[in-house]
């Protein structure tokens, strides 16, 4: 072990003995602290742009029109989505009210209700990914502090945990999550399905000041299942905006419009 | 700090330090397929007072269909056109001239020709006023609609018992798909008042009578431009429905519907069971005749036949408390598919008995006579948008990016639980870039030429279509 390594341990050896409450933190005050970096607490509205890659190539893009706001029961977000591009898809919009999901597409005229799975198969299941409240939908554990490269391949002493399904309503049974230390910002997480199959890796990049706080503005999700592709999620337009509990009712979706 | 935390502590710092190695390999992986540029920014949204939405595409159909040869009950002349070409335009308009005006445009207009359509005629010419309304907020979450309107309702995917508007509305559909009737069909001249609030929602539409109902359309004799409000606006009708969240996550729909003074009740509710399960069921009923003598009584209005010539098949014409219910369940999974299993109930529809009687009388003595009126029945309840016989069953698959990304595969079957006869489809539809698409679907009636869809004119077509959206 050279001498760096048995420093680097040493450090370690300290800091992960003070485990659970590393850093005076306990697993789910990280977590916690690192949804507060994500998204702001108040309802909010966004642009959200959609890059699929295959094998490296632009694909095809989506542009989402995502409102946000906290469910004062739950706390946890409830997302109403609606595409705005590409044109086969605008006018498309889903609702995303905690175990609530409809689908509403303008060309038939008729709301479908969908399941927690199916709603993981289109696009507006990245507004789930980016709102999710972990600390509420998962209980975390502390494995480890490692150096974890973020997407930029810059080494980032993070905090490793391991988040399990706190409750029904949680889209994946597990994520192993990174959190940076000291800022809190989230680095990068693991997404796995009940049967424990890896299905997405998330990094969080491009961090900058909006709506109060130096929050992430782009999301890389590499696909685990099919490696040739993977997706970025740039966000833009942050706004802060009133949203009317009616909204959330399945009725509004023809009603919801991307402004 | 305790030796046994120091002790406990000691795998997770090893473990910390192996990581790096493990973590390296797997992370140099992960890093490498990260795309490097960052993405373009996306189109800036419309601002100010006044706004325009669009979705406007263009598309080609070519539709070839292979006709049986021989019948049991001969269908009337003109058969369906084998092969057939459309070019359309298809419009989706909103137009946000003030705050809280909106104008809705839907619309299609096109050119096809076949072999049973003379050229040059005003049949080559199709154009489909779908919506035209204003919608005005009122205030937050009370809207005021007005002009032709497509409500639809229900929660279903193969048949809508509580969907009161779609009967007769649907124009020149591109396939049977459920799902396309639903686009390709007509609004309703109304009046619809609508208010949303945390806990639910009611609307009231009103749609009057503004025509008188025309006979049964036939694809060779289509009006070029005519709105076709007999279609739709042959009858008083009036719709109350409402949705509200009795318990968390409870919230089922309510409907009173009335035509011309004959009321139907429905309600309708689809629920999660578990993550990958959704459950649904839909129901109305009111008091009806049965399918045929609905049918003969609509033939004798819209004199398409005279009363005594449906005299030879009329059975009872009285009206009694009949139900529609379809009852089913989705299911998805992880690799993006998702199954419908959709059980159908249709009580004014056919039973065995009338199935019996409809051949028995078709291949008789006076089956020559009695044919056109037989498949009347047929043609009229295809524009019922409903179910020919009581008991069915529709199974669907879909499967978004099957194989190659922005592939969708559909497939769905429509089971006449009598005779087991199929109508079964597949859809294969590629996204080739955001602005084209290219479908290839093909479909086959499938069955004993004594069975509901083997006795179709139709034994087996198919469709390729070209879209580009501007």
């Amino acid at each position: 072990m050279s001498r760096t390594n048995a420093f680097r341990a040493l450090t370690l050896l300290v800091v992960a003995a003070l485990s659970p409450r590393a850093w005076g933190q306990t697993a789910a005050e990280i977590v916690a602290r690192a949804d507060d970096v994500r998204n702001p607490n108040a309802a909010f509205r966004f642009l959200s742009t959609l890059t699929e890659y295959v094998s490296g190539k632009p694909q095809a893009q989506n542009v989402l029109a995502i409102f946000s706001k906290k469910d004062p029961r739950t706390g946890q977000f409830r997302n109403l989505v609606r595409y705005v591009e590409p044109p086969r898809d605008a006018g498309k919009a889903v609702l995303l009210d905690g175990r609530a999901f409809w689908f509403y597409d303008p060309a038939s005229k008729a709301s479908v209700r969908i399941s927690p799975q199916q709603r993981l198969i289109g696009q507006a299941a990245v507004g789930d990914i980016l709102t999710v409240t972990m600390s509420i939908d998962y209980t975390a554990t502390l494995l480890s502090t490692e150096s974890v490269q973020d997407a930029n391949k810059k080494p980032r002493t993070s905090w490793h945990l391991d988040l399990k399904a706190a409750n029904e309503l949680s889209s994946y049974a597990r994520i192993e999550y990174w959190v940076e230390q000291g800022s809190f910002q989230p680095v990068k997480a693991k997404f796995y399905s009940d049967s424990g199959r890896l299905l997405k890796i998330l990094f969080y990049r491009s961090f900058e000041t909006w709506l109060g706080g130096l929050r992430p503005t782009e999301t890389v999700i590499l696909d685990a299942v099919d490696s040739s592709r993977v997706t970025t999620v740039k966000a833009s337009e942050h706004r802060l905006q009133e949203i009317p509990e009616a909204w959330f009712q399945r009725e509004y979706l023809p009603r919801l419009e991307a402004q | 700090m305790s030796l046994q935390r120091i002790w406990a502590a000691v795998p997770i710092a090893l473990a910390a330090l192996a990581e790096p190695a493990h973590a390296q390999g797997e992370g140099d992986d992960e890093l490498s397929r990260i795309p490097s540029e960052a993405p373009p920014a996306p189109p800036a949204a419309p601002s100010g007072r006044s706004r325009l939405g669009k979705t406007v595409y263009v598309e080609s159909a070519t539709e070839a269909e292979l006709l049986r040869s021989s019948f049991d009950v001969p269908p009337p002349s003109p058969t369906p056109t084998t092969i057939e070409q459309r070019l359309f335009v298809d419009a989706v308009l909103h137009w946000i001239p003030i705050r809280d005006l909106t104008f809705h445009l839907s619309a299609r207009a096109g050119l096809r020709a076949g072999e049973d359509i003379a050229f040059p005629t005003h049949e080559n010419i199709r154009v489909d006023f779908r919506e035209l309304y204003a919608s005005w907020k009122v205030f937050e979450g009370a809207y005021l609609d007005a002009g032709r309107i497509n409500l639809k309702s229900g929660v279903a995917i193969g048949f809508n018992p509580t969907d009161f508007f779609k009967t007769r509305a649907v124009v020149e559909p591109l396939s049977v798909d459920p799902s396309v009737l639903r686009e390709d069909r007509l609004g309703t001249l109304m009046l619809r008042g609508q208010f949303v609030w945390k806990h639910g929602s009611v609307s009231a539409a009103f749609a009057p009578r503004v025509a008188s109902p025309p006979p049964l359309y036939t694809s060779a004799a289509l009006p070029a431009l005519d709105p076709m409000f007999g279609r739709t606006n042959a009858h008083h009708r009036f719709l109350l429905k409402a949705n509200v969240d009795l318990i968390e996550d409870f919230s089922p729909e309510a409907l009173f519907y009335q035509e011309d003074g004959a009321v139907r009740l429905g309600f309708n509710i689809a629920q999660s069971l578990g993550k990958k399960v959704v459950a649904y069921a839909e129901w109305a009923g009111g008091s009806q005749s049965g399918l045929s003598q609905e049918a003969l009584a609509f033939g004798t209005l819209t004199k398409s036949f005279s009363t005594a010539v449906a005299d030879n098949l009329a059975t009872s014409s009285a009206t009694h408390f009949q139900q529609d219910a379809s009852v089913g369940l989705s299911y998805a999974n992880e690799s993006k598919m998702t199954f419908w299993l959709e059980y159908h109930l249709h009580q004014a529809g056919f039973s065995r008995g009338d199935w019996r009687f409809w051949f028995d009388q078709g291949t008789g003595p006076s089956g020559e006579l009695l044919s056109p009126l037989l498949w009347f029945e047929r043609g009229y309840a295809q524009e019922q948008q409903a179910p020919m016989s009581k008991h069915s069953l529709f199974l669907r698959a879909d499967w978004a990016d099957a194989f190659i990304f922005n592939l969708e595969l559909t497939a769905f079957a429509n089971v006449d639980l009598y005779d087991g006869s199929t109508l079964a489809q597949v859809t294969a539809s590629y996204a080739v870039t955001n602005l084209w698409t290219v479908a290839l679907l093909s479909a086959a009636n499938v069955g004993s030429r004594r069975s509901e869809f083997g006795s179709l004119p139709g034994a087996f077509s198919a469709l390729f279509t070209i879209r580009y959206y501007f």
